[in-house]
C-alpha cells in the first residue's frame, strides 16, 4: 500500500513535469528530489550531485559524443548522397523498388552509426526528395523511413546498447554482436512488407525505372565504397584488437573526417557543425542522464524497485508472461520517454526480474532494443516522429500513421525474438575468436 | 539601455564561449582515446587516459548545456505548449523556466558545496591519474552556473517580453537518438 | 530506523551475501530497531562512492575495498603489497596487525570500522606458459592501478590500461596477454576462451571493508552496539569461510574451462619473492611509521 502512494507520487509529479514542458533531464531531477525529500532522511542535495558525477565522468561514456560525432560528419558530408547512387540500381528491379532504398539504407548506415535519428536524417536527406520524384506513394516513404532508420539502435554499434551493456555490466561487444542477426531479420521483415504493399496496395503507382545493365550496377556500385570501407575500419578495429569497443568509436570518427576530406567534402564550416551539432546532442543526453542516474538513486531510496520487482514476482509469471508485462510496460513508458533513459530508468528494476526468471540478459538486451526502436516512432514523444516532422513538414500525426505498419511488424518481431532466441544468442555464443569474448 | 545591451551580448558570448569549450572538450576525448592506443601498440604506457577522458566527458557535457538550450537542443514534451493560446503559453513557459531555474540553482549551491569538500578533504581520484578531484569538478559548477545563468535568462525574457529566446533547430536536435 | 547499505558488487557475490546475513542479523538482533537494507550491484552509489557518501552521512553505512584508496592514503593498501602476505593464514595475521592503524585512520574520517571479509588470493594470468620472470618479457599485461603498473614494469611486462567491463574481449582480441586477479575475476569473464595459465602465486589477498558513519554511530544504543559488533563478527568469520569455499570453487570453474591451474614453477616463486620485497620497501616509503608498524608486527611471530 506505501508502494502504490509512491508510485502515484512520483508518477503524478513526473506527468505534472514532464507534462507541462519542463525539459526531461531537469524534469528528472525534480522527481528525484522530491521523492528523496518525502521518503528519506538522507542529505538530499549532496547525494543528488555524488551521483551526478559520478555518472557524468564515466569513461565508458566517451563512446557516445564520438558515435554521434560520427554521424554529424557523415550527414553533412557527400558520404550519404553517394550511398543512394550506389544503391538504387540494385533496388530497382525488386517488388516495391525504390522504397527499398530507405531499408537497405538505412541498414547499411545502421552499421556505421549508433543512432536512430542520425540513421534517419541521413538517409531521409537523400532518399525522400528521390523517391517522391519517382511518384512513390508519401506514405510508404514516410513510414519506411521511420521504421527502418531504428535499425541504428540494434544493428551495432548502438548507442543504446552502450547504456545496457554499462547499467547491466555485460560485455557490450557481446551485445553488439548479438544485435547482427535480429536486425538483419527486421530489415528483411520491413522489405517484406514493402513488397507484399506494392502488389497490393491501391495508390501503388511509381514511375518506372530506366533498366540498367550488368555492368553499369557496378560502375554505380563504386559510390558505396567510402562507407563500406568506414564500416570495415570501425569493426575490423575491434576485431584485429586495434580498438577496444569504446576506442572503436574515434576510429568511427577520424575514418568518416578522412572519407570526408578525400572526398573534398570537408570544409572548416562542416567540420566545426559537425563538432557543434555533436556537442549539443550529446549535452542533451548527459542532462537525461545525469536526471535519470539521480532518479534511479531516488527510487532506490525509496525501495520502490524492490517493492516493483517483488510485486511482479509475486505474481508468479512464467517467463513469457513477464516479457508480455514487460512488452506493455517498455510501450506505454515508450510513449513518453526517449529510448536511453526509459532503459536506466528502469534496469534496476527489471535486472533482478530478468535473472530470476533465468532469461539471457543479453538475448533481453536485443529484447529491450526492439521495443526501444518502438518507442522511436510511437506518440506523443517518438524522436523519429520529430526529425520526420523537421524534415517533410507533414503533422506529427500523419506520421505516427504512416509508421504504424512498422510498429506492427515491431511487435512480431518481438515474438519472433521469443521463438527463435538463438537469433540474438546465437552469434555472440560462438564467436570465441572474435571479440564477443 | 547601453548596460542592458552590453549585458545581453555579454551573456550570449558566455553561452558561446562555454559551447566551444565543451567542443573541444570532445575533441580532447578523440585524442586522449587515440594517445591511449598509439601508446598501447608502441608498448608505452599513458596511466590515467580513461580518467582523463571521463573528467573530460563531464566537462563537454555541463559546459555545453546552455548552449544546448538555447539551440533547443534539450528535448521537451512541448504538446501542451503548442495547443494552448499564446496567453496562457506565456504562464505555461514561465513556469517551466521557473522550475527550471530553480533546480539550477539548487545544483549550482550543492555543488559548489561538493567541489568546496573535495579540495578541502583534498580527494584524489582512485585511478592511476591522481588527479585532486575539485579540478575536473570544477568545469562541472562553471557549466552548471552557465545553464542556471541561462535558464534565468529566459524566465526574466518569458517574464517580461513574454517569449523566451530558445530558437529551435529540429535538424540539429536529432541526431541523439 | 532503517539503514540503506550501498555494495559495489552483484547480489550473488559472497561479499554480498555476507553483507545480507550481517543485515539479517542485524535487523533481527535490535528486534527491528535497526533495520539493514543491501543494495548491491552498485545501484545505490557506485564502489569508487561509497566512502565518501558514507563519510558524509549520504548513507549511513557500507561496503568498500579500501585498496582504492591508495593514492589518498598508502596506508589503505596494506592489503594489496605484492607477495607480502601470501596465504589466507598471512593475510590473517596481516590484517590483526593493521586493525588498530587502519581503524584509526577510518576514525579520522568519521568511518567507524565493522569488519572486513578478504578475497580470493591474486593469481596470474597468462596466455602461455611461463616459469620465471624471465619468460614474461614483453607480454601485454593488464594493469589497473599504480602498484599493478609497477609489478608490470618490474617483470619486464607492457602495462595495458583496460577497464574492467571491457576484460573478456582485451583478452580475446590480444589487446592484453595476462593480467593479475582472483580466480574469481577469471572465472566470471569467462577468461578461459582466451588465457591458458592460472598460476596461484597467492600475491596477495585484498580486502572489503563495512563501515558506518561515525555520527549515525554515536546516536546507536549501547545495547544496539553490541548486537552490531557481535553480528559483525559473525559477518568476519562467515566471510572468510566463503571466501576460501569460493577460491577452491573457482579454481575448479576455470579447470573445467580448460585452463591449467597450478603453482607457478619454484625459480618463478622465489623471484617473485624478490620482487615482493623491492615493492614492500616502495610501499613503506609511502605509508611511512605506521606502515613499518604493521609489517614489523607481522613478521614478529
Ligand atoms: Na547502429
Ligand atoms: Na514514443
Amino acid at each position: 500500500m506505501e508502494n502504490l502512494s509512491v508510485i502515484i507520487l512520483f508518477l503524478f509529479v513526473l506527468f505534472t513535469l514532464l507534462g507541462t514542458g519542463v525539459w526531461v533531464g531537469l524534469a528528472l531531477m525534480g522527481v528525484a528530489w522530491v521523492g528523496m525529500e518525502l521518503f528519506t532522511t538522507r542529505p538530499v542535495g549532496d547525494v543528488m550531485l555524488t551521483t551526478i558525477w559520478s555518472a557524468s565522468s564515466s569513461w565508458t561514456l566517451t563512446a557516445l559524443p564520438m558515435f554521434i560525432w560520427m554521424g554529424e560528419i557523415l550527414y553533412r558530408t557527400r558520404l550519404s548522397e553517394d550511398m543512394f547512387k550506389g544503391l538504387s540500381p540494385w533496388m530497382a528491379p525488386l517488388p516495391g523498388g525504390l522504397v527499398h532504398t530507405n531499408i537497405v539504407g538505412c541498414t547499411v548506415f545502421a552499421a556505421v552509426s549508433g543512432s536512430s535519428a542520425a540513421t534517419l536524417t541521413t538517409v531521409g536527406k537523400m532518399s525522400i526528395p528521390e523517391l517522391r520524384k519517382r511518384k512513390y506513394p508519401e506514405r510508404m516513404i514516410i513510414g519506411t523511413l521511420a521504421g527502418a532508420a531504428t535499425l541504428g539502435l540494434m544493428i551495432p554499434p548502438s548507442l543504446t546498447l552502450i547504456v545496457y551493456g554499462v547499467t547491466i555490466n555485460e560485455s557490450i561487444t557481446k551485445l553488439f554482436f548479438a544485435g547482427i542477426l535480429p536486425g538483419l531479420v527486421l530489415a528483411a521483415m520491413f522489405m517484406g512488407y514493402v513488397a507484399i504493399y506494392s502488389r497490393l496496395g491501391k495508390d501503388w503507382s511509381p514511375n518506372p525505372e530506366p533498366k540498367l545493365s550488368f555492368a553499369d550496377k557496378i560502375r554505380n556500385s563504386r559510390f558505396l565504397a567510402p562507407v563500406i570501407t568506414l564500416i570495415l575500419v570501425v569493426i575490423g578495429s575491434m576485431y584485429l584488437g586495434y580498438a577496444t569497443a569504446t576506442e572503436a568509436a574515434a576510429f568511427g570518427v577520424i575514418g568518416s573526417l578522412l572519407l570526408a576530406l578525400g572526398q573534398g567534402s570537408l570544409s572548416w564550416k562542416t567540420f566545426a557543425e559537425s563538432l557543434m551539432g555533436a556537442t549539443r546532442t550529446s549535452a542533451m543526453i548527459a542532462l537525461i542522464l545525469a536526471g535519470a542516474a539521480f532518479l534511479s538513486l531516488s527510487m532506490g531510496f525509496t525501495g520502490l524497485p524492490r517493492g516493483l520487482a517483488n510485486l511482479i514476482a509475486a505474481w508468479d509469471l512464467s517467463r513469457f508472461e513477464l516479457l508480455m508485462v514487460l512488452l506493455v510496460f517498455y510501450v506505454i513508458l515508450g510513449c513518453f520517454l526517449d529510448g536511453i533513459s526509459s532503459v536506466v530508468l528502469t534496469m534496476a528494476v527489471v535486472e533482478p526480474m530478468i535473472r530470476d526468471a533465468g532469461i539471457d540478459l543479453i538475448w533481453f538486451g536485443i529484447f529491450i532494443v526492439v521495443v526501444v526502436e518502438m518507442a522511436q516512432i510511437t506518440p506523443p514523444i517518438g524522436f523519429n516522429l520529430f526529425v520526420l516532422q523537421g524534415m517533410t513538414d507533414h503533422e506529427m500525426s500523419y506520421i505516427a500513421r504512416a509508421a504504424i505498419p512498422m510498429f506492427l511488424i515491431m511487435v512480431l518481431m518481438v515474438f519472433v525474438l521469443i521463438l527463435f532466441p538463438d537469433l540474438a544468442t546465437w552469434l555472440p555464443d560462438n564467436l570465441r575468436a572474435g571479440p564477443g569474448q | 539601455m547601453a548596460l542592458l545591451r552590453g549585458l545581453r551580448s555579454g551573456l550570449d558570448l558566455l553561452y558561446l564561449i562555454a559551447g566551444v569549450l565543451a567542443a573541444m572538450c570532445l575533441v580532447a576525448i578523440l585524442g586522449l582515446i587515440v594517445v591511449q592506443m598509439l601508446a598501447r601498440w608502441t608498448g608505452e604506457v599513458f596511466p590515467g587516459a580513461p580518467d582523463y577522458a571521463g573528467y573530460a566527458m563531464a566537462a563537454a557535457s555541463f559546459l555545453a548545456f546552455a548552449n544546448a538550450l538555447n539551440r533547443g537542443s534539450h528535448i521537451r514534451v512541448s504538446i501542451l505548449l503548442n495547443a494552448v493560446p499564446d496567453g496562457l503559453r506565456r504562464w505555461i513557459e514561465v513556469w517551466c523556466f521557473g522550475i527550471g531555474t530553480a533546480v539550477m540553482w539548487y545544483f549550482v549551491w550543492y555543488a559548489y558545496r561538493f567541489v568546496y569538500w573535495s579540495w578541502k578533504f583534498n580527494d584524489i581520484s582512485q585511478g592511476q591519474d591522481r588527479t585532486p578531484l575539485w579540478i575536473p569538478q570544477s568545469a562541472m559548477l562553471l557549466g552548471a552556473v552557465i545553464l542556471a545563468i541561462a535558464l534565468t535568462d529566459h524566465l526574466i525574457h518569458v517574464i517580461f517580453k513574454g517569449d523566451h529566446r530558445i530558437t529551435r533547430d529540429l535538424a540539429d536536435q536529432s541526431h541523439g537518438e | 530506523e532503517t539503514w540503506d547499505m550501498p555494495l559495489a558488487y552483484s547480489g550473488s557475490n559472497f561479499h554480498s551475501v555476507t553483507a545480507a546475513e550481517f543485515g539479517n542479523c542485524v535487523t533481527t538482533g535490535t528486534g527491528g530497531e535497526i533495520e539493514i537494507v543491501t543494495h548491491p550491484s552498485g545501484s545505490l552509489f557506485k564502489g569508487a562512492d561509497i566512502k565518501r557518501a558514507v563519510q558524509t552521512g549520504q548513507a549511513p553505512i557500507g561496503e568498500r575495498l579500501l585498496s582504492g584508496h591508495q593514492n589518498e592514503n598508502a596506508l589503505f593498501g596494506f592489503d594489496s603489497v605484492p607477495f607480502l602476505a601470501t596465504s589466507f593464514d598471512d593475510a590473517d595475521k596481516l590484517w590483526k596487525a593493521a586493525k588498530e592503524p587502519l581503524s584509526a585512520l577510518l576514525a579520522e574520517q568519521n568511518l567507524t570500522l565493522l569488519y572486513s571479509v578478504p578475497w580470493p588470493p591474486q593469481g596470474l594470468y597468462f596466455k602461455n606458459e611461463v616459469n620465471a620472470v624471465a619468460d614474461m618479457k614483453g607480454i601485454k599485461f593488464r594493469s589497473y592501478n599504480n602498484a599493478t603498473s609497477r609489478l608490470a614494469e618490474l617483470t619486464g611486462m607492457l602495462p595495458v590500461t583496460i577497464e574492467a567491463a571491457e576484460i573478456s574481449q582485451a583478452f580475446a582480441t590480444g589487446v592484453a596477454d595476462s593480467m593479475i586477479s582472483s580466480g574469481s575475476t577469471g572465472y566470471d569473464r569467462k577468461v578461459w576462451e582466451s588465457l591458458n595459465y592460472f598460476y596461484e602465486v597467492d600475491a596477495w589477498l585484498p580486502r572489503n571493508y563495512v563501515f558506518v558513519n561515525s555520527d549515525v554511530w554515536s546516536g546507536v544504543s549501547d545495547q544496539n552496539k553490541n548486537v552490531i559488533q557481535a553480528c559483525a563478527g559473525l559477518a568476519e568469520y562467515a566471510g572468510n569461510w566463503r571466501s576460501k569455499e569460493y577460491t577452491g570453487f573457482t579454481l575448479q570453474g576455470l579447470r573445467d574451462g580448460g585452463m591449467t591451474v597450478g603453482p607457478a614453477s619454484d625459480q618463478l616463486v622465489g623471484e617473485l619473492k624478490e620482487i615482493g620485497v623491492t615493492m614492500t620497501s616502495e610501499w613503506l616509503e609511502a605509508a611511512g611509521d605506521q606502515g613499518k608498524a604493521i609489517v614489523d608486527a607481522f613478521k614478529a611471530d
